[in-house]
């Protein structure tokens, strides 16, 4: 194993916490598309204190994507400019709004003047991101897309594979997120809500389900042949475990179970893309051997001392919230 | 129509500036928020709490759009400079990557500090915001070493022909512009972090005599005192800079001093004026000393001089402006402080401070415009031209006004909000508000 595998392994690991710490953040965003009060107010604290930490997970892939695999970095950059751009967009009206509509009226009272708006935008950006990252990664599975951009910006993902990657994407968000939202309503003693989001954990987690079944046979013959099958099937057992814990009141572990869904999908995903960027078109050229070398003995050294103090955090400030 | 190496271009400084903004404010915010917190702690003075506490839910805003503006730019990098990244994303990649994990922790402690008041002892809440001010200042040193070795690309590894093969992973931290750019940079996200909280006090005070109170006089001269004793060493950094310019970058020198021909015993000017064989005096301490002019390099690798020159001058004029308004403040303050009075109480001084708010603001992003539009053309110096790092997908101009467009609807909406939190009732008789706003 290289360096540079070791670095693969290393995005990887940062795409599927983003994907099961950040995307838990964006599926709330769903949830908060309600008119019941209670029910938004418990997003807000559910997601005041994390959303940010998790955010940069996110730009952990990034560094680590262009630092170790420049060439990659560009080739996607350039295939991906449409939904990347979306989602950029989707980033940035998300964290402004969730921030402004937490803070819009900070001493109580009346909020400032569009902070409603902002509600609604914070709401509507949380669905936009998921759902372009998932269509991104549903064109690079199919294909069609091309080292140097000429496959168009928007039209390689106006196709089956990309738009039910992007609805998976979101279904998946949603049902971490209701996951961990009755988990929080429960912790708090809001009997009325752990019902709600129950209810809503099933149907989304259901909606994922099919939607990943569904996905199973637009993909391309020689990407289904180099699907990593125990990761899937990690994924599908996680799924359907998720589901029964649920249903019977298993909060705390159906929160496990819950996030190897879209982390076993995701992995057995990663695993059959690599070493491509593009399957088929362009490998992810990685950085020099003793760049890709420090790079990895940076990234471990500083996730020795993040991962704790992530920890920590969850901790303390999980303590009274009840 | 612009083209799109120009929207392009224009873009990336525009969503740089939008960013910097915040993340000097991130930089400096935390320093003087521990600053409030300990004193508050050791004197049990609660004005000080008050401040810290008040000040902690600005940081919460400013930290999110800065962290998302942030997120922008990584992102850009290789959305608009596709070329550039895929040759040089390595090269810089362990300035990035430590970038990251200073991001991760100033991330992780600020939730500590700002949703641990009352879960956290009074020390131990002290103690988290310690890594949120270290990791600050590391983050921004991080990026700049890495704006550094564009300017001074060092660690190339070139094959037989001269043809470049690889970077050493390094370079950044050995360029030779990494040390001043670094100081100058971080002392420029403290001068106006402290100018611009001075201004926002002063200008209540101003608005409302009343408000002259302990509570305002206390948030105006951290201020004071964090932007104002900087504006001298700022100054001796930034001279520091020059010269590594002049040595490293002549080109982009002569831009910033207006210098179009290499000449003996060169003048200095500053706006209208023009002080025979000064810049010859400053820069080699010899009256009659030789200036290298533009001259020096092929008209195809010159910068635009007029805008270069021009926003040089703003920020040395605006660098002087400032030492001035420190020297007099420093003599206000001795003089009232041997009668018990409070410079606070000199209506012209809280006029100048008011007024002096936003000149560091302007001044930081003068600063970027020499070092960014001076480079020019190339994107690395001397390696990479900027039209080559291009990429191919076209119609930039949309992405353009979208992103000027969403950054003017956030700036509108920052801005009222801050407004808010500064005028709100004082924290101190909100101290169970946290939980529930939270």
């Amino acid at each position: 194993m290289t360096a540079s595998d070791v670095l693969a392994l290393l995005v990887l690991a940062g795409l599927t916490a983003y994907t099961v710490l950040g995307g838990a953040d964006f599926g709330a965003g769903l949830w908060d598309l309600t008119r019941n009060r209670r029910q938004r107010d418990l997003v807000v604290r559910a997601m005041g204190p994390v959303w940010e930490a998790n955010h940069v997970w996110l730009i952990f892939v990034l560094i680590a994507l262009f630092s170790g695999f420049p060439g990659g970095f560009a080739v996607l950059s350039r295939s991906l400019t449409g939904p990347l751009s979306i989602a950029l967009l989707g980033i940035v009206l998300r964290g402004a709004a969730f921030a402004f509509r937490q803070y819009g009226a900070p001493h109580g009272g009346p909020p400032v003047r569009g902070t409603a708006l902002w509600g609604r935008i914070f709401a509507v950006s949380s669905l936009i991101t998921p759902f372009a990252f998932g269509a991104a990664a549903g064109g690079i599975t199919g294909g069609t897309l091309r080292a140097d951009g000429s496959a168009g910006l928007l039209r390689p993902f106006l196709a089956p594979l990309p738009l039910v990657s992007g609805l998976l994407a979101v279904a998946a968000c949603g049902f971490i997120a209701a996951v961990y939202l009755t988990t929080d309503a429960y912790r708090s003693g809001e009997p009325e809500l752990v019902v709600r989001l129950r209810a809503r954990a099933l149907a989304s987690g259901a909606a994922a389900g099919a939607l990943a079944l569904l996905a199973l046979p637009l993909l391309p013959d020689a990407f289904a042949d180099r699907l990593a099958w125990p990761a899937v099937a990690v994924s599908v057992v996680s799924g359907a475990l998720a589901l029964e814990l649920m249903r019977r009141g298993w909060f705390v572990l159906a929160r496990v179970a819950a996030a190897g869904a879209p982390a076993g999908l995701l992995c057995g995903w990663a695993l059959a893309l690599y070493p491509w960027a593009l399957p088929g078109e362009t490998v992810i050229s990685p950085a020099p051997p003793a760049t890709a070398g420090l790079i990895v003995g940076v990234l471990t050294a500083g996730l020795l001392l993040v991962v704790p103090s992530y920890v920590f955090m969850i901790r303390v400030l999980r303590a009274d919230a009840d | 129509m612009l083209d799109d190496l120009t929207a392009a271009r224009e873009q990336m400084a525009f969503s740089l500036s939008f960013h910097i903004i915040f993340a000097v404010l991130g930089v400096g915010m935390p320093w003087l928020m521990l600053w409030a917190e300990w004193r508050g702690l050791r004197t049990g003075d609660t004005h000080w709490t008050a401040l810290a506490r008040r000040w902690s839910k600005a940081v919460a805003v400013l930290f999110a759009v800065g962290a998302v503006s942030g997120t922008v730019l990584s992102v850009e990098f290789g959305l608009l400079w596709p070329e550039f990244m895929a040759r040089f994303g390595s090269a810089f990649g362990i300035s990035f990557t430590l970038e990251s994990f200073a991001f991760f922790l100033e991330a992780i402690f600020l939730a500590l500090y700002l949703y641990g008041w009352g879960r956290l002892s009074p020390r131990a809440h002290l103690l988290c915001g310690v890594p949120v001010a270290v990791s600050g200042v590391a983050s921004a040193g991080f990026v700049t070493t890495a704006n550094a070795w564009m300017n001074g690309p060092v660690g190339l590894v070139r094959g037989p022909d001269g043809e470049l093969i690889s970077t050493e992973p390094l370079g950044p931290f050995l360029a030779p512009t990494t040390g001043p750019q670094v100081t100058h940079m971080v002392l420029a996200a403290f001068l106006c972090t402290g100018l611009a909280v001075a201004a926002v006090y002063a200008t209540a005070m101003l608005r409302d005599p009343a408000k002259r109170d302990g509570y305002h006089r206390r948030g105006f001269a951290a201020g004071a005192v964090m932007g104002l004793s900087l504006a001298v060493p700022q100054a001796l950094v930034g001279d520091w800079a020059t010269r590594a310019v002049a040595e490293y970058q002549p080109a982009k020198f002569a831009a910033m001093e207006g210098v179009e021909h290499t000449e003996d015993g060169v003048p200095f000017s500053l706006g209208p004026w023009e002080i025979p064989n000064l810049l010859s005096l400053l820069l080699k301490f010899d009256p009659d000393a030789r200036i290298s002019g533009l001259d020096v390099v092929p008209a195809a690798d010159r910068p635009p001089v007029a805008i270069t020159h021009l926003s040089f001058q703003v920020m040395i004029g605006i660098g002087v402006a400032l030492i001035a308004l420190a020297a007099y403040t420093a003599w206000a303050w001795y003089r009232d402080r041997r009668r018990g009075a409070h410079p606070a109480d000199r209506r012209g001084l809280l006029i100048a401070m008011a007024v002096a708010g936003p000149a560091p603001f302007v001044a930081l992003i003068a600063g970027w415009i020499v070092t960014e539009v001076g480079r020019q053309p190339w994107i690395v110096y001397r390696v990479m031209r900027t039209p080559e790092a291009l990429t191919s997908q076209t119609g930039l101009e949309t992405y353009l006004y979208v992103t000027i467009a969403v950054y003017l609807a956030l700036s509108v909406a920052l801005v009222a909000i801050l407004r808010r939190i500064a005028a709100g009732p004082r924290p101190t008789t909100e101290r169970t508000l946290e939980g529930s706003a939270a």
